[in-house]
């Protein structure tokens, strides 16, 4: 479990990084490496040439500006869920950031990183779903920035392209409530079966993680008051949803951790 | 009378002393062993279950820079054959076909790991792939097909009845029929396996570090299986991060690397990674039981039928198969605590193409165990009885020890009733029963399961080997300190600790003049090695033994040099002296100088210095120690996930050495019964791929997986010396059947009962929906 010979560069500045990027296709980027390191060991991803941003202190930034949280694609998952300022502004992040792994990975992981990898069970891609998020991507070429329900596009795959760095995640700061649920067999797995529930008005919205390649987003006009009305709204989305859900056990976790989010976002108020 | 109130180290909660080396990263394991030239290996696996070996091309692979060799069956022409007791073994490398996935076709030799394993992706094997034998209930007949050409799939089979079995079985009044299933498993070491191997050029010995259980044995095995002498080949064991049975086989990968290094005349190292410790460490555990029980209107069991099937795997690990002691010695010990009159067993093994089966702590024990309580709980749901009171009706009394089984096992005395009895106040059930019935009025679903367990221990015969003795040297140095050396191999049970705390007490000696070797068949007398619980009542018996030979030596020569009577000597903080006359009185460093350099003066008859080997062979084939635990589980029904949220356990192993290790053992036996219970399986899909390949998906139990566990010692010693019983798999046998009853009482509004381990999320909720 080595992985093959590469060829590895530490950028200082997001400018180097993106100059390497441009001057060898195919190469990765090294952020907090929690996914894609032992990916390499396994020798399923063998790129020829690893650009590490570790040393990139630009990409580190959180911030609040102009009614938006504006996260660095260096945010370890562990500034996410003690920030202060991120708890203050969307309370349901840090909850759902404390969900990712044990405390070492949270110490090494980013958004960044966890954003370009897309596993379809993980957190914090379908945060950015729910939350209305936009992912900045700049390269040679310039910068772009793409609705995270656009980004993810299935399986392990990103609107991310050739020479490209994620730099930034921006969330809007929203007067919606949001609730976070997901199944684990273990504290701190990859969930089996998640959900953000946002109250907003007399509807808001469902996402769910963990069901198919990707995070998927579903409006809700209204949520009916009483738990068997939302049991079956919810169940006639999972039904309605373009994936393959071939499993009960998924489908049944899916209305099940809906059910608690909207429960959680309740006593959000 | 003095010897009464002087403070015994037997008993005492005494700091292990490896800790400081383990917890400050000074340990050396395997993969600290650097010898300048080292080659490494990687090992080129089957991807497939089962096919043909067509062709070998591994040119392109020796053309690279860095590598030294790369060797196939061909070159390493060895087979892992036990011909005594089976028609089949496993070749070190495959031989013309493979037989399960991961299993080493070619070794690729090289100046590291990386170039070992660039040059493993360039080896290509042709294959023409076989229908895969994967099913247990198929392959007993025969279906699809023959794992082996030469030989049944059934390769072990064995029928025992007590007589009269079938007249009680059909005259009892009720029958339940169920069938249990428990899933792959394997041991998980923290360290992975690993060997290195070299020939010291000088006398021409070949020297073999290995992550193993039984120095002794290994030796034996790499002379037999390579052909050379015993006193030419060193194995020298590290130390072990966790062996748990696992490394109590003889490995493939074991024997490339010492026949690399005799051939090639270079040190060669191979450690595994954790995907190889997946898929070629010994699996167990894989075993269907088909049952029926036949009891009375009190809930009295009178009969038990099973039909005991195990997966062994390709081939028979070496040299045994898991298989055979899993079914085995459960056939023998179903029974469990219970006074249960007729059994009647019948035992297939058989081949199937996957990773063969060896052994993992409890061997035999989670599983008869998971039965043995299943059918207790469904007795007494059948007719509505408390399972307490149930188990309190079958229990083996006092007065029946020594006690008989229905498979003629002997059972030494125990507290059977007793334990359960603690364990039952621990959890405090009464009080339980209340909460349970609250909490199901709020939709909320606890359970507790009660695991009433036996514990064969010290076996003439184990997983460590026929040999059923221990052997202990101790000498005495002439500054005083004391240096022993035993067989055994320990893996972190704290053998320096345990072996030093009873010599101590034997010889008067602190605790820090005594050094405890072992694992290096150079200093160390032969012995079985550390497996099947035998390294403290055997291991312990044996530096009783040879502690009160030197005791007796030195209590000659300090009678001698205070010019007393021998009866009249007492040792103790490093002195000898003249009882009620503490003025009289030497030390133990001059009795040592004594021996070595003041020779005249050393008592007529005895010989100069102080060097004994003591050896204890138990008069017992087998000593039960026993206990029970208690598990509070609480089910969530809407998710099917389950928490073990208390746990009680009373544990009986007879006389304690120390129970701060005692208890170590039991927290760390429950953890991995949680893991059995609820979370690890190794699962293989139709095309006989393992697809658990990975820790992600393999799925070990975690801190927070495990609560708080409250023990409570209970001693009824052994009549073997010392009174020390073998406690290292009880805590693995009791726990998945603990947590599994309390899966079964949380969900007993819905009617089921767990049958199958590990207890997933979707069988929960099946159970739920299926009420």
């Amino acid at each position: 479990m080595k992985p093959a010979a590469f060829q590895y560069f530490r950028a200082s500045t997001t400018d180097e990084a993106l100059d390497r990027l441009a001057q060898h296709p195919g190469s990765k980027v090294l952020a907090g490496g929690q996914s894609l390191v032992p990916l390499m060991n396994f020798r399923l991803s063998r790129p020829d040439v690893l650009i590490d941003i570790n040393g990139v202190a630009d990409l580190g930034r959180l911030a609040i500006e102009d009614g938006e949280l504006r996260i660095g694609a260096l945010v370890r998952h562990r500034q996410l869920a003690e920030s202060g300022d991120v708890a203050g502004a969307v309370p349901v992040l840090p909850l759902a950031a404390k969900h990712i792994g044990h405390w070492a990975i949270r110490n090494r992981g980013t958004i960044g990183g966890s954003v370009a990898h897309a596993d379809p069970a993980s957190e914090l891609p379908a945060a950015l779903v729910a939350l209305q998020g936009t992912v900045v991507l700049r390269s040679a070429r310039g910068e772009r920035r793409v609705a995270a329900e656009e980004f993810f596009q299935g399986f392990f795959n990103t609107d991310l392209g050739e020479g490209e760095l994620i730099v930034e995640v921006r969330i809007p700061i929203s007067k919606s409530r949001f609730g976070f649920n997901e199944v684990v067999r273990r504290p701190g797995d990859f969930a089996l079966v998640g959900a953000y529930v946002e109250r907003s008005g007399p509807g808001g919205s469902v996402t769910w993680f963990g069901l198919g390649g990707r995070p998927e987003r579903l409006l809700v006009d209204a949520w009916p008051q009483d738990a068997a009305g939302r049991g079956t709204l919810l169940e006639e989305l999972v039904e309605g949803l373009p994936l393959d859900v071939s499993e009960d056990y998924k489908r049944a976790m899916a209305v099940t951790v809906a059910e608690r989010a909207y429960q959680q976002a309740e006593g959000e108020k | 009378m003095a010897e009464v109130l002087r403070p015994q180290m037997m008993g005492a909660r005494v700091s292990r002393v490896e800790d400081p080396r383990l917890l400050s990263g000074q340990a050396r394991f395997l993969d600290d062993i650097q010898v300048p030239g080292m080659l490494e290996v990687a090992f080129v696996r089957s991807p497939h279950a089962a096919a043909k070996i067509v062709a070998i091309d591994a040119d392109a692979a020796r053309r690279l820079p860095g590598v030294y060799a790369v060797i196939t069956h061909q070159e390493c022409p060895i087979v892992l054959w036990n011909q005594e007791s089976y028609k089949v073994g496993q070749p070190a490398l495959a031989d013309g076909d493979v037989a399960y996935v991961g299993q080493p076709v070619v070794a690729v030799i090289a100046e590291n790991r990386y170039i070992a394993e660039d040059a493993a992706e360039l080896v290509r094997v042709e294959y023409q792939t076989l229908t895969p034998v994967w099913d247990m209930r198929d392959a007993i007949h025969e279906k699809p097909r023959r794992v082996h050409e030469q030989a049944e799939n059934v390769f072990f089979q064995k029928s025992r009845q007590t007589p009269g079995f079938d007249e009680a079985f059909a005259a009892a009044p009720h029958h339940l029929k169920a069938s249990f299933r428990t899933n792959r498993q394997t041991a998980v070491t923290m360290e992975p396996r690993g060997t290195a191997a070299m020939l010291d050029a000088a006398s021409g010995r070949l020297t073999v570090y290995a992550s193993t259980q039984s120095p002794h044995r290994m030796r034996e095995d790499i002379c037999t299986l390579l052909d050379i002498p015993e006193h030419l080949v060193r194995v020298i064991v590290p130390e072990v991060g966790g062996g748990f049975g696992m490394k109590a086989t003889c490995y493939p990968e074991d024997v490339v690397v010492a026949h690399a290094a005799v051939k090639y005349r270079k040190p060669v190292k191979w450690i595994s990674d954790r995907l190889e410790s997946l898929e070629s460490d010994v699996h167990a555990r894989d075993d269907i039981h088909d049952v029926e029980v036949a009891f009375d209107d009190d809930g009295k069991i009178i009969a038990i039928k099973d039909h005991l099937m195990a997966d062994g795997g390709a081939y028979p690990a070496y040299p045994w198969s898991g298989a055979e002691g899993e079914t085995g010695l459960a056939a023998r010990v179903l029974t469990g605590p219970y006074d249960i009159p007729y059994l009647a067993t019948e035992i297939d093994c058989t081949y199937s193409n996957k990773t063969p089966l060896g052994a993992y702590r409890g061997v035999w024990g989670p599983i008869a165990s998971f039965i043995q309580e299943g059918l207790v709980d469904r007795v007494a749901r059948h007719l509505k009885l408390d399972p307490a009171d149930v188990r309190r009706r079958n229990m083996i009394r006092k007065e029946q020890f020594p006690y008989r089984n229905a498979a003629r096992m002997i059972y030494d005395e125990g507290s059977y009733l007793e334990s359960m009895e603690e364990a039952l106040k621990l959890i405090g059930y009464e009080d339980f029963r209340h909460r349970q019935a609250q909490l199901r009025q709020q939709g909320r679903y606890v359970g507790v399961g009660i695991s009433v367990f036996v514990e064969p221990t010290a076996m003439a015969s184990s997983e460590a080997g026929e040999v059923g003795y221990e052997s202990c040297t101790i000498r005495i140095e002439p500054s005083g300190r004391v240096t022993a050396a035993l067989g055994l191999g320990p893996s972190g049970q704290g053998h320096e600790t345990t072996m030093a705390q009873i010599l101590s007490d034997q010889l008067g000696v602190p605790l820090e003049d005594i050094v405890v070797l072992h694992g290096d068949t150079d200093s160390a007398p032969y012995g079985g090695g550390t497996g099947g619980s035998r390294s403290g009542p055997i291991g312990g018996g044996a530096a009783l033994v040879a502690g009160r030979q030197m005791r007796e030596k030195l209590i000659k020569y300090a009678a001698h040099l205070l010019e007393a009577s021998e009866d009249d000597i007492e040792l103790g903080d490093g002195k000898a002296w003249v009882t009620g006359v503490p003025d009289r009185s030497l030390t133990i460093r001059t009795i040592a100088q004594t021996a070595y350099l003041d020779v005249s003066k050393i008592p007529e008859g005895m010989p100069i210095g102080l060097e004994v080997t003591g050896r204890y062979l138990p008069k017992r084939p087998v000593t039960f120690s026993n206990g029970t635990h208690i598990a509070e589980v609480e089910v969530d029904v809407h998710t099917g996930v389950v928490k073990v949220t208390r746990y009680a356990v009373a544990n009986d192993c007879g006389r304690v050495i120390n129970p701060t290790i005692v208890e170590g053992q039991i927290h760390g036996g429950v953890a991995q019964g949680i893991g059995a219970a609820v979370l690890e399986a190794l699962r293989y899909d139709e095309d006989g791929q393992l697809v658990t390949t990975s820790l992600l998906d393999y799925l070990l139990p975690e801190s927070t997986d495990v609560p708080r566990i409250q023990v409570q010692h209970i001693e009824t010693p052994s009549d073997g010396e010392g009174g020390i019983k073998g406690m290292a798999e009880g805590s693995l046998i009791a726990a998945p059947a603990a947590v599994a009853c309390a899966i079964s009482d949380a969900l007993a509004p819905f009617g089921g009962m767990v049958d199958t381990l590990p207890v997933t999320p979707e069988m929960v909720l099946k159970m739920v929906q299926n009420s």
